[in-house]
C-alpha cells in the first residue's frame, strides 16, 4: 500500500505532467524552444508574471474582456475556500492610459473554523474600476517600463468571512518590468499600498496592506511564458500604517499561455512559506492571509 | 463707469481667458511616413522618424484582404481594409527600433527607426 507522502508525490508528477502536456498542446510550441527569440514578436507584459502586474497598458483602441478569478484556501482550521472572481472590461485610449472596470462575484465555502460562521454561497460581491497610467515607457535602449495603477473597489461581501459589508478599498500600484534578454527573459517588480474601510453592524474598521513582489517569467516559446514570483505582504489595522498586526511570504510558479493573437490565459499559485501574526505565536500568518492562493484568468482582445 | 459694466467685467474677462485655453495648441508638426503593404510584406521594411516628433503612418494596403498594423512598442493597433489607406497617429518617440506586424499574417513586419 502506498504512504500518503508517495501517493502525494506521485499524483504531484502527475499534475505536474498534465500541466506540460496542456501547455505543450495549448500553444504547440513543440520544437519552438529552441527558436530564435530575435524573431518574436514583442509581448505585452502586462499578465505574464502571475499575480504580479506587469507593466503593459494594451495598445490605443484595444479593448478587452476578461473573467479573473483568485482563489484563497486554507486557514488555521476547519476548512475554507473563497473565491473572487473579476468580470471586467478594459480599454486603452490613449498611448499612455489604460482604464478598466467591472462587476466582482464571490464564493465562500468555510466550514468547522474557529473564528469564521460556517458558510457555502455564491455572490454577488461588488463593483472596481482601474486607471493605469505609463510612466516610463520601454524602448530597443531603455529595458524598463514603469506604470502607476490606482483601482477603487466596493464590496458588498467580505472577502475573507463572506459576511454582507460595506468596504471600500483604494489599491494603488507600481508595476514595473524589465526585459532581461530581448523577447526571452523578463523581471517583474510591484509596490503595493492598498488602504480599506469596511463598515459593519459593529462600527468602522480601518486596515491597510502594504507589499511587494519580484517575478520572473521566461518565454519558452512565442506563445508560453513560465516564472515564479514572491511576494511580501504587511497588514496594518490602520490606514497610516501605525498599527501592524502580521505579515507573510508568499511564493509560487506562474504560466501565460497565449492561445492565438487575441486570446490568452494566465495562472499563477502561491503558498505561504513564512508568516507572523501579531499575538499569536503559531508559524504563518494565516488571519490576515491564507495558505495558499490560486489565479485563474482568461482574456479576449478585440 | 456703471455698476452693470463693473459686474460684467470678470465675466467678459473670464470668458476671454476660456476661449484663449480653448485655442489649439501649436503642436510640434508630426512628421509623415508612408508604408505600403503588398503581397504580404511592409514595404520599406524600415522606416526612418525624426526623435521627439509625433508620427503619422500612412499605411496603404495594395492586398486584396485586410490587414491589422500592429505594434506592441508603439502601441498601436489599426485594422486596414483590402485595398485602401488608413492613418495610424503616433506619439512623439524616444529614440530607438519599433516593430510593427500584421497581425493577420505572421510573416510580415517592419520597423520604425527613431533617430
Amino acid at each position: 500500500m502506498q504512504t500518503p507522502r508517495r501517493l502525494t508525490r506521485r499524483s504531484g508528477a502527475h499534475a505536474v505532467l498534465a500541466i506540460c502536456a496542456l501547455v505543450a498542446c495549448a500553444s504547440g510550441t513543440g520544437a519552438a524552444v529552441a527558436e530564435d527569440a530575435s524573431s518574436w514578436r514583442e509581448i505585452e507584459t502586462k499578465y505574464v508574471f502571475g499575480f504580479t502586474t506587469g507593466s503593459g497598458i494594451g495598445l490605443e483602441g484595444e479593448k478587452e474582456v476578461t473573467v479573473d478569478s483568485v482563489g484563497r484556501f486554507g486557514k488555521r482550521d476547519g476548512h475554507y475556500a473563497a473565491t473572487e472572481t473579476k468580470y471586467e472590461f478594459e480599454f486603452t485610449p490613449s498611448q499612455f492610459i489604460q482604464i478598466e472596470f467591472g462587476a466582482l462575484g464571490s464564493s465562500h465555502n468555510i466550514d468547522a473554523m474557529t473564528d469564521l460562521a460556517a458558510r457555502n454561497q455564491l455572490a454577488f460581491a461588488g463593483g472596481f474600476a482601474e486607471f493605469r497610467y505609463l510612466a516610463v515607457e520601454r524602448t530597443s535602449n531603455n529595458p524598463l517600463s514603469v506604470t502607476l495603477a490606482v483601482e477603487p473597489t466596493v464590496r458588498l461581501i467580505d472577502e475573507t468571512s463572506g459576511s454582507h459589508v460595506n468596504n471600500y478599498e483604494f489599491e494603488t500600484t507600481v508595476n514595473a518590468d524589465l526585459e532581461l534578454l530581448k523577447n526571452r527573459l523578463y523581471a517583474g517588480l510591484n509596490l503595493l499600498y492598498e488602504p480599506e474601510v469596511t463598515r459593519v453592524v459593529a462600527g468602522t474598521q480601518r486596515e491597510a496592506t502594504i507589499g511587494g513582489s519580484a517575478a520572473l517569467a521566461v518565454r519558452l516559446a512565442p506563445n508560453l511564458l513560465v516564472g515564479a514570483e514572491i511576494w511580501y505582504l504587511r497588514h496594518y489595522d490602520s490606514p497610516t500604517l501605525s498599527d501592524y498586526t502580521g505579515d507573510a511570504v508568499m511564493a509560487g510558479p506562474t504560466l501565460y499561455v497565449k492561445f492565438t493573437s487575441k486570446m490568452f490565459m494566465t495562472a499563477a499559485w502561491n503558498a505561504q512559506l513564512l508568516g507572523h501574526e501579531v499575538g499569536n505565536l503559531s508559524s504563518l500568518n494565516l488571519s490576515e492571509f491564507q495558505r495558499h492562493r490560486a489565479r485563474l484568468k482568461f482574456a479576449y482582445e478585440f | 463707469m456703471s455698476v452693470a459694466t463693473m459686474t460684467m467685467r470678470p465675466l467678459i474677462l473670464a470668458a476671454v481667458g476660456a476661449a484663449a485655453l480653448l485655442q489649439p495648441v501649436k503642436a510640434d508638426p508630426a512628421a509623415e511616413v508612408r508604408v505600403t503593404y503588398s503581397n504580404g510584406q511592409f514595404e520599406p521594411g524600415e522606416v526612418n522618424v525624426p526623435v521627439d516628433k509625433p508620427v503619422i503612418i500612412r499605411v496603404k494596403n495594395m492586398d486584396a484582404k485586410a490587414l491589422e498594423f500592429e505594434s506592441t512598442s508603439l502601441r498601436v493597433e489599426k485594422v486596414v481594409a483590402a485595398k485602401s489607406e488608413a492613418v495610424v497617429n503616433v506619439r512623439a518617440l524616444k529614440p530607438g527600433r519599433y516593430e510593427f506586424y500584421d497581425d493577420f499574417n505572421a510573416k510580415a513586419h517592419g520597423a520604425l527607426v527613431v533617430q
